[in-house]
C-alpha cells in the first residue's frame, strides 16, 4: 500500500488534536496537579516539608510573633505527591488543575500560618497549637501535662522526675 | 572461573550475591587483573571515585565490570592513600572517562594515563578545587578564574563545518566539528559537558535516600524513570531488599510504557529528520496514546515519580487494568498497520539503507549498548543477561540485525516497539495480587550497591555507597548514550553531509544523560590511525 495506506489512514483518523483551550481536556481519576493545602486542617507538624525533594514547601518559624509559617512554591513544585502521601491530616492533596500560569510570583505560593503555643516552663513559643491538639488526642492522660512544654523543658521535668524516682527507690 | 582469577591477583572479597561482586585488590594487581578480565570478556561498565574519608577509609577507586556470559557485575575497589593509583586505560581504554573524571572531581592521580586533561569541569574552574570531596559544600562557588578557551589550529587542508551548538532535531546542546572534503565526511569530533548539572554532589550533600530517585529520574527528559529504578535497584541491593512480587510487574510495566513512548518518539523524529512529516505525525498520534495510559496509571504523563526504596508507591487497580490492555491491543495493530505501510515505501528505506555504518568489530571495540549494538550485531539486553524486576519470569526476544546502517537500528526498535507490547500485555495479565512496597527496613551504612536497568538506549548503571542519617555516601549513575557518542565519528565517516543529522539521531543520543557526569566505553578502542583521531577527541 505505501503512501496511499497513510493517506487514506489519514483522512480516516480525521483529526486527533484536542480543541483545548477552547474545549476543556478530560483528566483520569488520580492526575497529579496543583497541591492544596486545607488552611483549616494544616496542623503545621511539618512532615510535608520533610519529604518534599525539591524543598518546595519551606516552614519558617516567628519566635517573636509567635507564627509558623508552611510556604508551598509551586515554582518548584515536581507534583510527586509525596506531601500527601505523608500528611497526618490530610490537610494537603494534590488537585487536577493544571494550568499553573500566574502574573507574578507571589502568586505561585500558598502560605498557611499558625498559631504557636508558649511552653508553661520557659515562655518560648515551639509548636503550633494545632499539632499539640492532634497529639493530645493520642496521648494517654497522664502523659498530656508534658504537652505544655517545650523539648528542652520536657527533658529537663522528664530527667527531675527521674531523679526523684531513683532517690526514692534508693 | 571468575574466581579463579581473582584469586590468581589476591584479590580479597568483601561482598557477594547472585548478581554481583565486591573485591578488593592491591593497587600494583589492579592492571594485570583488569587486562586479564578484559580478555576473558568483562567489559567497563562504571567506573566511581570515591572520597572515603567519611568513612574512616582513604580515596578510593571502584572499577565496575560487567560480563554478558557470566551474568555478573564484578565491582574492583582500589584504595590509596597518596591520590596515586596506576591507570588501567592502557590496558581497557573504557575506563579513559572513569579515571579522568576521577582527576576532575577528587584530585586522583593515575599513573601511565595516556591523555590526564580535564573533561568535567570548565576552563574557568580553579586548580586544586575538587568539588567531590567531602568537604567541599554542595552550594559552595569557587571564586572565578577567568577563562582561557583552548586555541585549536585551523587545519588548511580539511574544510571545518560545525554542526551545533543544538542539534537541528533534537534540541539538545552538542557539537559535532565535521570535516569534508567536498560533499562527504572526512572526520568528525564530539565536544560535550556544555549541562553537567552536578547531581551528585546535590543527592549527597542535600537529599535524603528516598528523596534521590526524584532527582535521579531528572537525569534524563525521556528515559528518566529508567533511572529511578535503576538507583532504587541499588539501593535495594545494598540493603539486601526484595521488592514486593506485584511491585516487580507494576516496575516492568511502566518501564516497558517508557521504552514505548522513548521508541516512538525517536522514529517520529527520525522521520521528520528525513523530511517525511506524515510518518512522523502518524507515529506521534499513536505514542499520544502512550502518554495517555502513563497518566491514566501514574497520574503523570511521564511515569516520573513512582518510585521509592521500598517498592511502587502506586498500585495498579483492576478496572483500569482491562481498558489498558484493551488500549494496548488496539495501539499494537495501528503500529504494525501504519508501519506496513511505512516500510512499504521504497524511497524511504533506500533513503536510510547503506548509510552509517557502524561495523560490528567496531562497535564491539567502542562498547556500544543498546539498540545501537543490536543493530551492529551485538546480542546483549540487560534485560535477559542481568535480570531485574520481573523480566526473568516474561518472556521476549532481543532483536538482532548485523547490518549496522541506519535502517537497521529503525528495524532494531520497530521490533523492539512491537517486544514492549508483548511484555506489556504479558505483565499486565501476570501480575500477582499482594503489596506494592515495603514499608518496614533499615538501611545499614556504608554498604556497597550496584542497580543496572536496559533504557531505551541502553545499559544505565547506578552504583551507591549508602551513608548515615538516610543520606548516600556516593551516587555515580551511568547512561547509555556515554558508550554510544564515540560511535558516531565512525558512523559519519564517507557519508555524504546530507545524511549527517539523521546518522547522529540515529543512535538516539541523550546528551543531558550524558553529561550530567562522565563516563566509559566498554571494550576497546582502537587507537592508531585515522579512526584513533577521531574518538580520542570524543568528551573533550
Amino acid at each position: 500500500m505505501g503512501r496511499f495506506g497513510l493517506i487514506f489512514k489519514s483522512i480516516a483518523k480525521g483529526r486527533v488534536t484536542e480543541k483545548y483551550p477552547f474545549a476543556p481536556i478530560e483528566l483520569p481519576e488520580g492526575f497529579r496537579g496543583k497541591p492544596e493545602i486545607d488552611p483549616e486542617k494544616c496542623i503545621g507538624c511539618g512532615a510535608c516539608a520533610t519529604v518534599c525533594p525539591p524543598s518546595a514547601i519551606q516552614i519558617h518559624v516567628d519566635e517573636e510573633q509567635g507564627y509558623k509559617t508552611i510556604d508551598l512554591f509551586l515554582g518548584r513544585c515536581i507534583f510527586c505527591a509525596r506531601c500527601e502521601e505523608v500528611c497526618p491530616a490530610e490537610a494537603i492533596r494534590l488537585t487536577k488543575e493544571f494550568e499553573l500560569a500566574a502574573a507574578s510570583e507571589e502568586d505561585l505560593h500558598q502560605v498557611v500560618k499558625l498559631k504557636m503555643a508558649k511552653c508553661a516552663g520557659c515562655g518560648r513559643p515551639f509548636d503550633t497549637v494545632r499539632h499539640l491538639q492532634f497529639i493530645a488526642e493520642k496521648l494517654p492522660e497522664e502523659q498530656k501535662p508534658m504537652l505544655a512544654l517545650c523539648p528542652d523543658c520536657r527533658a529537663k521535668l522528664a530527667s527531675k522526675i527521674l531523679t526523684v524516682a531513683a532517690r526514692r527507690h534508693r | 572461573m571468575v574466581d579463579k582469577i581473582l584469586a590468581e591477583y589476591g584479590a580479597v572479597v568483601l561482598d557477594r550475591n547472585a548478581k554481583r561482586l565486591v573485591v578488593q585488590v592491591d593497587d600494583k594487581q589492579l592492571r594485570p587483573l583488569a587486562e586479564k578480565l578484559f580478555e576473558s570478556g568483562f567489559y567497563y561498565a562504571n567506573g566511581v571515585g570515591v572520597d572515603e574519608r567519611g568513612l574512616g577509609h582513604d580515596f578510593a577507586m571502584y572499577h565496575v565490570f560487567a560480563s554478558e556470559k557470566d551474568k555478573l557485575y564484578l565491582v574492583v575497589k582500589v584504595s590509596t592513600s597518596n591520590l596515586k593509583l596506576p591507570s588501567i586505560t592502557p590496558v581497557i581504554p573504557g575506563s579513559n572517562w572513569a579515571e579522568r573524571e576521577a582527576m576532575d572531581m577528587l584530585g586522583l592521580e593515575f599513573e601511565g594515563h595516556p591523555e590526564p586533561e580535564r573533561l568535567i569541569l570548565p576552563d574557568d574552574w580553579p586548580k586544586g578545587v575538587y568539588p567531590l570531596r567531602k568537604e567541599f559544600d554542595y552550594n559552595e562557588r569557587p571564586e572565578f578564574v577567568e577563562r582561557k578557551p583552548e586555541s585549536t589550529p585551523q587545519r588548511t587542508d580539511v574544510v571545518q563545518l560545525p554542526l551545533g551548538p543544538y542539534h537541528p532535531a533534537l534540541h539538545e546542546p552538542e557539537y559535532f566539528e565535521i570535516h569534508v572534503d567536498g560533499e562527504v565526511i572526512t572526520d568528525a569530533k564530539y565536544r560535550g559537558f556544555h549541562i553537567h548539572r552536578g547531581m551528585e554532589k546535590l543527592a549527597e550533600g542535600r537529599l535524603t535516600l528516598n528523596q534521590v530517585p526524584f532527582l535521579a529520574e531528572r537525569i534524563c527528559g525521556i528515559c528518566g524513570f529508567t533511572h529511578s529504578i535503576a538507583y532504587c535497584q541499588a539501593v535495594a541491593d545494598a540493603a539486601g531488599l526484595d521488592w514486593p512480587e506485584r511491585a516487580k510487574y507494576i516496575g516492568v510495566i511502566l518501564l516497558e510504557i517508557e521504552r514505548l513512548h522513548s521508541h516512538l518518539l525517536w522514529v517520529g523524529v527520525v522521520f521528520h529528520l528525513l523530511g517525511f512529516d506524515s510518518g512522523f505525525m502518524h507515529m506521534w498520534r499513536i505514542r499520544e496514546k502512550v502518554m495517555d495510559i502513563a497518566e491514566a496509571l501514574t497520574g503523570n504523563r511521564k511515569t516520573y515519580g513512582l518510585v521509592l526504596i521500598g517498592g511502587m508507591r502506586r498500585d495498579i487497580d483492576e478496572s483500569r487494568k482491562n481498558w489498558v490492555l484493551k488500549t494496548l491491543t488496539e495501539l499494537r495493530e495501528e503500529t504494525e498497520r501504519v508501519s506496513k505501510d511505512i516500510f512499504g515505501m521504497k524511497e524511504l528505506i533506500n533513503r536510510i539503507k547503506g548509510i552509517g555504518v557502524l561495523p560490528k568489530e567496531d562497535a564491539r571495540a567502542l562498547g556500544v549498548l543498546g539498540p545501537v549494538a543490536r543493530a551492529s550485531g551485538i546480542d546483549t539486553d540487560v534485560r535477559r543477561d542481568h535480570p531485574y524486576l520481573a523480566y526473568d519470569k516474561l518472556d521476549f526476544k532481543v532483536p538482532v540485525y548485523p547490518e549496522g546502517d541506519v535502517l537497521a537500528r529503525l528495524l532494531v526498535r520497530y521490533d523492539e516497539i512491537i517486544e514492549s507490547f508483548r511484555l506489556l500485555e504479558q505483565a499486565l495479565s501476570e501480575m500477582p495480587q499482594g503489596d506494592v512496597m515495603i514499608e518496614d527496613y533499615t538501611i545499614p551504612s556504608g554498604r556497597v550497591g550496584l542497580g543496572a536497568t536496559e533504557a531505551p538506549r541502553g545499559e544505565d548503571v547506578h552504583f551507591v555507597i549508602t551513608g548515615v542519617e538516610s543520606k548516600v555516601y556516593r551516587w555515580h549513575p551511568r547512561a547509555p548514550t556515554y558508550n554510544n557518542l564515540p560511535s558516531v565519528p565512525i558512523m559519519l565517516r564517507g557519508n555524504n553531509i546530507a545524511d549527517a543529522p539523521i546518522i547522529i539521531a540515529s543512535i538516539d543520543p541523550c546528551f543531558s544523560c550524558t553529561d550530567h557526569v562522565a563516563i566509559v566505553r566498554k571494550g576497546k578502542v582502537i587507537w592508531k590511525g585515522p579512526l584513533g583521531e577521531g574518538v580520542k577527541q570524543v568528551g573533550r
